[in-house]
């Protein structure tokens, strides 16, 4: 079976012509949502929704994915842990920072950092992160994916207090949670605009897509934190 | 500058203007300790300075762990403990009412279908009998087949003349399991609305007394809590569960909606139609108030329930007959409006033309 590396420790798996996105098992043998598991050469991989998933959706986008298997990442909106656990797959020598508001789907994402050893999860507000920077340290990258209306904000305020110089933002920025009845394209020009010159960090926005069709109404976008040096 | 201190999970960090650490004061290396400080801090959050060392670099620097993977280790046993714990704290007064009316919700939804079931099946077997819902699972589940009907009994004589088939032993024992079933769901739900009745009156007693039990439960269950209902503006209160006309009237020209779920309570419902959005706006406007003295007080204010009645009487009184209604005026208007929009474009080009 032909077997891509699409980006590190993300694969594109070719099965009978039809291709398939897909991460190495951390646990072979589990499937933590109901995932096709597909084994080949004594390797087993974990079939990857993108339309589950706003980070496999970036991945099909063609997105310059900044994870690499040794990075730290602090993932904002973990929800019950679809992403996360192919997050977990990706940093096999890294740590994933799970934050997660809610506390019914914490209980589904506990019972994945159980079996996980590389998901420290956190049950609190992405909006307040002085409640969890005693137990945060510097990420490489921070993955956002929360339906909230202030979502530029919450980047913003969590690089500022996590993100290490140069690294890296990964945002899916929802339109719907911000104004249900406005054009989605009026509504990330502003939150990309807020990004780039709206806080007292900056950002330099790499790249941005939307992420049709497998998410309606979202954006995708990668940006790197600015860092001025005459501060 | 002088240096700030910063709690750590690991422990008390004091650091310099740079953030350097200056000395340290480490916790006790026990996970269950360790989580409860976590918690500590999450529900009351220290004001965190921009410059600071790292964590991981400070825990190796300070000696409380050796290795990289002994911190990974550790910290994530805390988290875990520190999560679960705060999971097993979210199970509140105001949760478990939320949980009882969507019961409620799913029973009444379920034991419709099973009744509108037991009516076709019986039927069958006995049609004249003009029961339905509870009184037919009832009626079912004590008699069986018509012929056991007791001669005393109003249906005796239908049942001994009906067209209905004749039901087979096998037949009715399930027919009966069936409708026994049925009786058991209505006396949960009588269980459940007695639970919540009560509920309601130690949890939200304001609530309870101006929107009534069931609507003030329906209303916590819909807003997510009673913080949260507390928090909404009596606007949302009032369309609150009219998600559709709402949204229908955000994106084009339909009406706004009236009411929402507070509909159910007998003030608006047995209301005419021409004070039902004045009297809704008032309920709502109370509604609010009471959730809010429920949240933050808990003691039951009985000058809310006095303010309301008082305002409903005289917007009752206010609003005696019904406005005269103008016939087909609303789309001759818009029509016209749409219309003399159209013309003035056209004039506009036509200048510029």
């Amino acid at each position: 079976m032909p077997v891509r590396e699409l980006s590190s420790g993300i694969y594109e798996l070719d099965i009978d012509d039809r291709k398939m996105l897909a991460t190495k098992n951390m646990i072979p043998g589990m499937s933590v949502y109901g995932e096709r598991l597909i084994t080949d050469d004594d390797t087993e991989y974990r079939q990857w929704d993108p339309s589950r998933s706003k980070l496999g959706a970036m991945v099909l986008k063609n997105f310059d994915i900044p994870l690499e298997s040794d990075s730290i990442v602090l993932y904002l909106g973990a929800a019950s842990g679809t992403t996360v656990s192919h997050v977990s797959d990706i940093l096999t020598d890294g740590l994933v920072y799970a934050v997660e508001f809610s506390p019914r789907t914490m209980r589904d994402l506990i019972q994945l950092c159980d079996q996980r050893p590389n998901i420290i999860p956190i049950l609190a507000d992405a909006n307040k992160p002085q409640s969890y920077a005693q137990i945060v340290e510097k990420a490489d990258v921070i993955f956002q994916d929360v339906a909230q209306p202030n979502q530029a904000e919450i980047a913003a305020i969590n690089s500022k207090y996590f993100l290490e110089e140069q690294g890296h933002l990964m945002l899916s920025i929802k339109s719907r949670s911000i104004d249900t009845v406005a054009s989605p394209k009026k509504i990330f020009k502003e939150e990309v605009r807020k990004l780039e010159s709206g806080f007292d960090i900056e950002f330099e926005v790499l790249e941005r897509k939307e992420l049709d069709p497998f998410h309606e109404d979202h954006l995708g976008l990668v940006a790197q934190m600015f860092v001025d040096d005459e501060e | 500058m002088t240096g700030t201190e910063f709690t750590a999970w690991f422990g008390k960090l004091k650091l310099d203007a740079n953030g350097e650490i200056e000395d340290c004061d480490l916790f006790d290396k026990d996970p269950e300790k360790l989580a409860e400080i976590v918690v500590e801090l999450q529900n009351n959050p220290q004001s965190v300075p921009l410059q600071r060392a790292d964590l991981r670099d400070a825990a190796l620097e300070c000696g409380f762990v050796e290795l990289d993977e002994d911190y990974d280790i550790l910290l994530r046993d805390v988290c875990i403990r520190a999560a679960k714990s705060q999971i097993s704290q979210t199970d509140t007064d105001d949760s478990r009412i939320i949980q009882a009316v969507e019961a409620l919700d799913d029973i009444d939804k379920n034991v419709n279908e099973l009744s509108e079931r037991l009516f076709e099946w019986y039927g069958r077997y006995f049609p004249e009998l003009e029961m339905t819902g509870e009184g037919l699972a009832n009626f079912v589940s004590a008699y069986g087949s018509r012929t056991n009907v007791p001669e005393d009994h109003a249906m005796s004589e239908k049942a001994s003349q009906s067209m209905g088939a004749e039901l087979l032993f096998a037949d009715e024992e399930l027919l009966r399991t069936f409708a026994n079933n049925i009786c058991s769901l209505y006396d949960t739900r009588r269980y459940i609305e007695n639970y919540i009745n009560t509920s309601m009156g130690s949890v939200a007693p304001n609530l309870c007394e101006v929107a009534g039990a069931s609507l003030g439960a329906r209303l916590m269950s819909m807003a997510g809590s009673l913080e949260k209902l507390a928090a909404f503006p009596s606007s949302t209160v009032q369309v609150i569960g009219a998600n559709r006309a709402l949204f229908k009237h955000l994106r084009s020209r339909a009406p706004s909606p009236k009411h929402g779920i507070i509909f159910n309570n007998p003030v608006i419902k047995n209301a005419p139609w021409w004070q039902r959005g004045k009297l809704a706006r008032a309920l709502a406007a109370k509604i609010s108030l009471a959730a809010r003295t429920d949240f933050y007080s808990g003691e039951l204010d009985p000058t809310i329930k006095e303010a309301l009645d008082k305002k409903l009487e005289s917007i009752r009184q206010a609003n005696p007959n019904p406005p005269e209604k103008k016939p087909e005026a609303k789309p001759q208007k818009r029509g016209g409006k749409r219309k003399s929009r159209g013309r003035k474009k056209n004039k506009k080009s036509g200048g510029n033309n």
